[in-house]
């Protein structure tokens, strides 16, 4: 397992947005975004009222949608350049991604969500040690999942157990970007906290970058960055 | 290679959880899949039957008629006789250098319905149907004493008549009669074995005794005084004046066409000689249409349940959002969702033809003999002809050209969905 690297300047950010602009198909109303920069191994909060279209920013990091405008370099590479097929291979090796909820494949098992990020990707699971299985099984132990719970329908767990299994899918094989949206909105505050702290210690021994979005202006303070999305008047 | 493991291991997975919606549709495809194949199967079957319901037999000898009248009346004992053909034709026959063996055979008379065959051992012997089958016995013996009678399986079966009751026969076809021949019963010497073809449908009785039953009866009905009783027929003689027709099986098949001209310009008297192999393909090509309908409606019925398959797929898919928005956000194609529609499709169609070859052949199997005994058709189990095997090749294709259309339509959402099942916000 890698621990935390000295900052290197010279590394390209993980995440650097220019002018980003994107449009809904059939609405007139454009959503625009400011600039980010965010160097590798630093989390970001980013939170705002409803509407103002963080999930969106969320899509466009990930590369599943495309801005109308403006450009989104992940670690140096123009997400605009690359065709369909090759944002998915890009975000297969390099995004990490938990949802609000429903985050789990209903017919795998814990473990089996866990380690589909390397069936996808090779160097995910290249950089799982030593195997993406012993991996999955130490990222489940870290995020106290009891073992009896590994090998069972992922339907039969809580949401909290199913948010923790998503972020240990997210952590695994060490990509440089998770991306959570809204992933402790159906917790409770204790488990709330405790999530946060998992993931983002988890994060920092992998020198992994956190986008984070949330209401909850409260979590803020744990963050490098944050970044508050407006409605426009 | 790992892609192709990863969407089999998927779509398994996948199959596996929504088992008991997906089971009922497997079945209801499974059921019009066993349905489609077992016609096809059985027509082919019937076919093969119905053509083989004469074989060995070179040539069938009757009075002039048309090749299927004669055919009908010889082998399917449908219909009658146009005219008698003289004992001598069938004396001079038999002796011929290039026949082999000459069944002689007269018609006319029936028992309850059944036709009475009357003829000699030679029936027994040389008779042949299917593949190269012989008859044989299944009770009792042929008959030896004058006046006995060999039942067919059908005719054994549906009357109930053991070996040695006594029955009457009536004058002339039909099911009821008003003339019978009261005064000669007969025994029942013995019973034949189920064959599936017109044979089971009939009594045999010696040519002897035809011809004893029929003295006094030279105006159509019982003269008295005239008619013979058992006592008076026992003691003399019955050599035919004339009979129905002769089955003939020849020394070399080559010869088959020379004889069948020489008959058809037989100078003593206008006789037909048929081909019945050729004969029967022909009355099967007249009633083979009503065979091509039924596969054409079971093709419908394979149509609908498919119709059914891609119904319940696009409503799954419509369930399938928010795992489809995992699969997608943790890297996967939408080439490899799209791939895991197709493939979860095809294996249920894959699934359905295995499931229906495993009915149909459990089937076949299972019911050929009580289809024989019962009813009297030949089915038997055996290899797949190629026609076959793309019949039931051409469901799971039509099942992966379908699926088509739920991971076509995937594939057009998905340029819609972003993060999150709600597509934004």
């Amino acid at each position: 397992m890698s621990t935390r690297t000295a900052h290197n300047p010279s590394a390209p950010p993980a995440i650097e947005t220019r002018q980003l602009r994107f449009r809904w198909p059939g609405q007139s109303r454009t959503l625009s975004f400011p600039n980010i920069q965010l160097q590798q191994g630093e989390h970001l909060f980013l939170h705002g009222p409803s509407g103002t279209g963080k999930s969106t920013l969320l899509s466009m990091l990930s590369g599943m949608m495309v801005p109308e405008s403006g450009t989104v370099d992940i670690l140096g590479q123009s997400l605009g350049t690359l065709k369909a097929s090759s944002r998915d291979r890009f975000r297969a090796d390099h995004l990490g991604v938990i949802f609000q909820q429903f985050n789990l494949v209903p017919y795998l098992s814990a473990l089996a969500n866990v380690i589909l990020p390397c069936q996808l990707s090779v160097s995910r699971r290249t950089k799982a040690k030593p195997d993406a299985r012993a991996a999955g099984v130490e990222l489940l132990g870290q995020l106290a999942i009891p073992e009896y719970l590994w090998h069972r329908n992922v339907t039969d767990m809580s949401i909290g157990q199913q948010q923790r299994v998503a972020a240990a899918r997210a952590l695994i094989g060490a990509p440089e970007i998770i991306l959570a949206d809204e992933p402790t909105s159906a917790l409770d505050t204790d488990n709330r906290d405790r999530f946060l702290d998992l993931l983002l210690t988890l994060a920092d021994q992998r020198h992994c970058s956190v986008v984070f979005v949330s209401h909850d202006q409260s979590l803020a303070r744990h963050f490098h960055q944050q970044l508050a999305l407006e409605n426009e008047a | 290679m790992s892609r192709v493991r990863l969407a089999l291991s998927l779509a398994t997975a996948s199959l596996w959880y929504r088992r008991k919606v997906l089971a009922l549709v497997c079945l209801t495809l499974t059921l019009s899949v066993t349905l489609l194949f077992g016609i096809q199967y059985l027509r082919t079957e019937i076919r093969q039957s119905f053509t083989s319901t004469i074989t060995g037999t070179d040539l069938i000898v009757g009075a002039r008629s048309g090749q299927l009248n004669l055919l009908l009346y010889t082998v399917f004992h449908i219909g009658d006789a146009t005219n008698n053909i003289r004992w001598e034709t069938y004396q001079s026959l038999a002796q011929d250098q290039r026949v082999d063996w000459a069944i002689p055979v007269s018609l006319g008379d029936s028992y309850r319905g059944y036709r009475v065959v009357s003829t000699n051992d030679q029936f027994l012997e040389r008779f042949q149907y299917g593949n190269d089958n012989s008859l044989n016995l299944a009770q009792g013996e042929w008959f030896g004493e004058r006046f006995d009678v060999v039942l067919g399986s059908g005719v054994a079966k549906e009357l109930d008549h053991q070996v040695g009751d006594q029955i009457v026969l009536s004058h002339g076809g039909g099911r009821t009669s008003f003339s019978n021949h009261t005064d000669l019963p007969f025994r029942v010497s013995g019973a034949l074995a189920a064959t599936g073809t017109p044979v089971d449908q009939a009594v045999y009785i010696s040519l002897d005794a035809m011809e004893a039953m029929h003295v006094g009866w030279e105006s159509g009905v019982a003269i008295p005084g005239r008619t013979l009783s058992a006592d008076t027929a026992k003691d003399r003689s019955f050599t035919p004046d004339a009979i129905t027709a002769v089955f003939i099986g020849l020394q070399n098949p080559i010869q088959t066409f020379q004889l069948q001209r020489e008959l058809n310009q037989f100078q003593p008297e206008p006789l037909s000689a048929i081909l019945p192999g050729v004969a029967l393909s022909e009355l099967w090509r007249m009633m083979g249409q009503f065979e091509k309908a039924l596969l054409g409606i079971s093709v419908f019925v394979v149509a609908t349940s498919l119709t059914g398959l891609i119904a319940v797929l696009l409503t799954i898919q419509a369930q399938r959002q928010r795992e489809v928005a995992v699969l997608r956000a943790v890297g996967a194609s939408s080439g490899l969702i799209a791939s895991l529609y197709s493939l979860e499709c095809t294996v249920l169609a894959l699934a359905a033809s295995g499931l229906a070859l495993f009915v149909g052949a459990g089937a076949v199997a299972g019911l050929s003999p009580w289809l024989l005994s019962q009813y009297g058709i030949q089915i038997s189990l055996r290899a797949l002809s190629a026609n076959e095997w793309l019949l039931l090749a051409s469901v799971p294709v039509a099942a992966l050209l379908i699926s088509l259309l739920p991971a076509w339509s995937h594939w057009r959402q998905n340029r819609k969905q972003g993060f999150g099942s709600d597509g934004g916000g």
